[in-house]
């Protein structure tokens, strides 16, 4: 147990890290300022975009391993007993995990693509779409990830 | 435009093939090999449960991964013109295959004799398939040169939205 608590805790802190710096990434391409940044929020979306590529796709690579390896355990402990307990939309939400965690690790190879420097004008478009869309991939995977932990309760 | 680098078109085949491979790998559940987590054995293909549940995600992850390269190989050996007309003939086809088959369901539901031809799917699909070549004949090159790296998030989007569908029992019941 304390095994896979320890794998949990770490895909957790992974996931916090990629978070970070995909909405930071996806910010400062769809909202870049243009003059000095002044306050918190400017400064925030003035950070350079492209330099997060590099560390999204090796992030996203290291939680989806843990997540992968870890739903292994999950399916024959945890998921009986939400289905015991008749959790059906933990259980579904769970599914839905697991469907947006693959689609997003596939865009990988095309997102930094479209991220290499010198960056492409004519990428310009997809290269702002598929960064919001992993984004929100990685957020809807961590808030369920998250429902999905609370549903049985953190060592129950 | 200017061409696209090989490692582009790779890439961007890559993502979108595999998506819709492997949206079909979990609706006709189509996995390489099967996993029981409880014994930690692994079976080919499609096994059953044995003591305790089967895991298909690791298979229909790697069935879709081998039609993906197959097909992302494919793309950078021939015109990057035929790669963006197939991907825009499959996306016409998927969009129209998804309007037709639910008219014909709603046409069968609200008919009054029976018309039992219009639950087979066959039909949707041959209508699909002409509408999306004649759709693909009509496109200019120089829009699918200019929308095609677009697929690159339209279709995942498509593929959460099909695969999110598919588990709505789970939220229903």
């Amino acid at each position: 147990m304390v095994f896979w608590t320890t794998l949990l805790i770490l895909h957790g802190l992974l996931a916090i890290t990629l978070i970070g710096a995909v909405t930071h990434q996806t910010v400062a391409v769809w909202m870049p300022v243009r003059s000095a940044a002044g306050n918190f929020v400017a400064r925030y979306r003035a950070v350079p975009s492209h330099s997060y590529a590099s560390a999204i796709v090796v992030l996203y690579v290291l939680t989806f391993i843990l997540g992968a390896w870890i739903y292994t355990h999950y399916r024959y402990t945890a998921r009986l007993a939400l289905e015991q307990l008749r959790f059906f939309k933990v259980v579904g939400a769970f599914e839905v995990k697991e469907h947006l965690a693959v689609i997003g690790l596939v865009m990988l190879p095309a997102y930094w693509c479209f991220w290499r420097q010198p960056l492409a004008a004519d990428y310009a478009e997809a290269r702002k779409h598929v960064t919001l869309l992993l984004a929100l991939l990685i957020w809807a995977n961590f808030l369920i990830g998250h429902i999905v932990n609370n549903g049985r309760g953190f060592g129950s | 435009m200017t061409a696209s680098p090989k490692s582009v078109v790779f890439a961007v085949t890559f993502g979108i093939a595999f998506c819709v491979i492997y949206v079909i790998c979990t609706e006709v559940n189509l996995p390489l090999f099967t996993y029981h987590p409880a014994t930690g054995d692994l079976g080919p293909l499609y096994q059953p449960p044995g003591r305790g549940p089967a895991m298909y995600w690791y298979g229909w992850m790697l069935t879709a991964l081998l039609g993906a390269l197959v097909l992302a190989l494919l793309a950078t050996v021939v015109p990057e013109r035929w790669v963006q007309r197939a991907i825009a003939f499959a996306a016409a086809f998927a969009v129209l295959y998804l309007i037709v088959y639910t008219a014909a369901l709603a046409a069968y539901e609200g008919a009054t004799i029976e018309l039992d031809f219009l639950k087979d799917r066959l039909w949707s699909v041959l209508a699909a398939l002409a509408g999306a070549a004649i759709v693909t004949v009509l496109v200019p090159a120089p829009w699918t040169q200019r929308i095609w790296p677009g697929w690159m998030w339209v279709v995942p989007l498509g593929a959460v939205t099909v695969t999110t569908y598919y588990l709505a029992p789970y939220f229903t019941r």
